[in-house]
């Protein structure tokens, strides 16, 4: 059951990541990678709020696996935002890598925070 | 899976093949974290080895393959949504790391957190750039290599030049059709 629910919940999070991505690329005009930024942003925010209510309310294992570790896991993603903030280094972009490095983690972890105690409220 | 090669093809065809490409790597990746995971699970609140060990193994990858991909091969149109949209980007996971940090700073753990996403960061960009030097530097010797078929030949590439500066592997973005 839980690989079925990993599967789809794969499949979907790897698909919504793409059309985000692609959105908010397409926008953007820049090379800055703006739309994994977005898609890794808003995943933090809400496998936090997954994680915070099942901290506190007891939601069940199968269901923050399938959301968590399988939707919101395959949305994100790490893979690409080293391979572009690599590709920003060697391309001397100093000022557009670091801002991806550090509005990544710094905001991400932020978004994390925030998302776990909303999460534990609710 | 490649039945549709050309730019004359409807585009609906060819971005349902892409979404089936990204949809089924995405699914296989999901499936190897959840298996490193189980495989490495530590104990609750501390170090997060599982998550580390896949991004690394994933941003190596995604190096490796994305720089074969478009400086010099690729098997098919499909094989980049699959592998680098799909399979490493859903076996990658960036908020499962920032949430693993936050969880452990909530936790006192403070020092343990900033070393994980410190490390996290740094090995993961030497993984991606030795995978990309690996791409360029082992298996993609410079001048005509045998191993590998030149794209010109095989006339699956279409019209591409062999270096492509910028190369962004997740971002199917830009290209609405010729995405490579």
């Amino acid at each position: 059951m839980i690989i079925a629910g990993l599967v789809m919940a794969g499949a979907l999070g790897a698909v919504l990541r793409y059309v985000v991505d692609r959105t908010v690329q397409r926008r953007s005009r820049s090379t800055f990678p703006l739309g994994i930024l977005v898609v890794n942003l808003s995943g933090s925010l809400v496998l936090g709020v997954l994680a915070g209510s099942a901290a506190h309310h007891g939601v069940s294992a199968a269901w923050l696996t399938v959301a968590g570790t399988g939707l919101v896991g395959a949305y994100t993603t790490f893979s690409t935002f080293t391979f572009d903030t690599v590709h920003l280094l060697e391309s001397r972009e100093w000022a557009p890598s670091a801002v991806n490095m550090v509005v990544s983690l710094g905001a991400g972890l932020g978004a994390a925070a925030l998302g776990l105690a909303l999460g534990s409220l609710t | 899976m490649p039945q549709a090669r050309n730019g004359d093809t409807p585009l609906q065809g060819e971005q349902l093949l892409r979404v089936s490409a990204i949809a089924t790597g995405g699914a296989l990746g999901t499936l190897a974290r959840y298996g490193v995971d189980r495989a490495l699970a530590g104990p609750a609140l501390g170090f997060p080895w599982s998550t580390l060990v896949v991004n690394m193994a994933g941003s190596f990858l995604l190096g490796a393959a994305v720089t074969v991909m478009v400086e010099r091969w690729s098997p098919t149109r499909f094989a980049r949504p699959f592998v680098a949209i799909g399979f490493c980007g859903g076996f990658t996971t960036f908020s499962t790391m920032v949430v693993e940090a936050a969880q452990r700073g909530q936790h006192g753990r403070v020092g343990l957190a900033t070393l994980y996403l410190a490390v996290s960061l740094v090995a993961g960009l030497l993984a991606a750039a030795a995978g990309i030097g690996l791409a360029r530097g082992r298996l993609l010797p410079a001048g005509p290599e045998e191993s590998f078929p030149d794209p010109d030949d095989v006339g699956m590439l279409g019209d591409r030049p062999p270096a492509a500066p910028s190369a962004r592997p997740g971002h199917a973005g830009d290209h609405p059709v010729g995405d490579r």
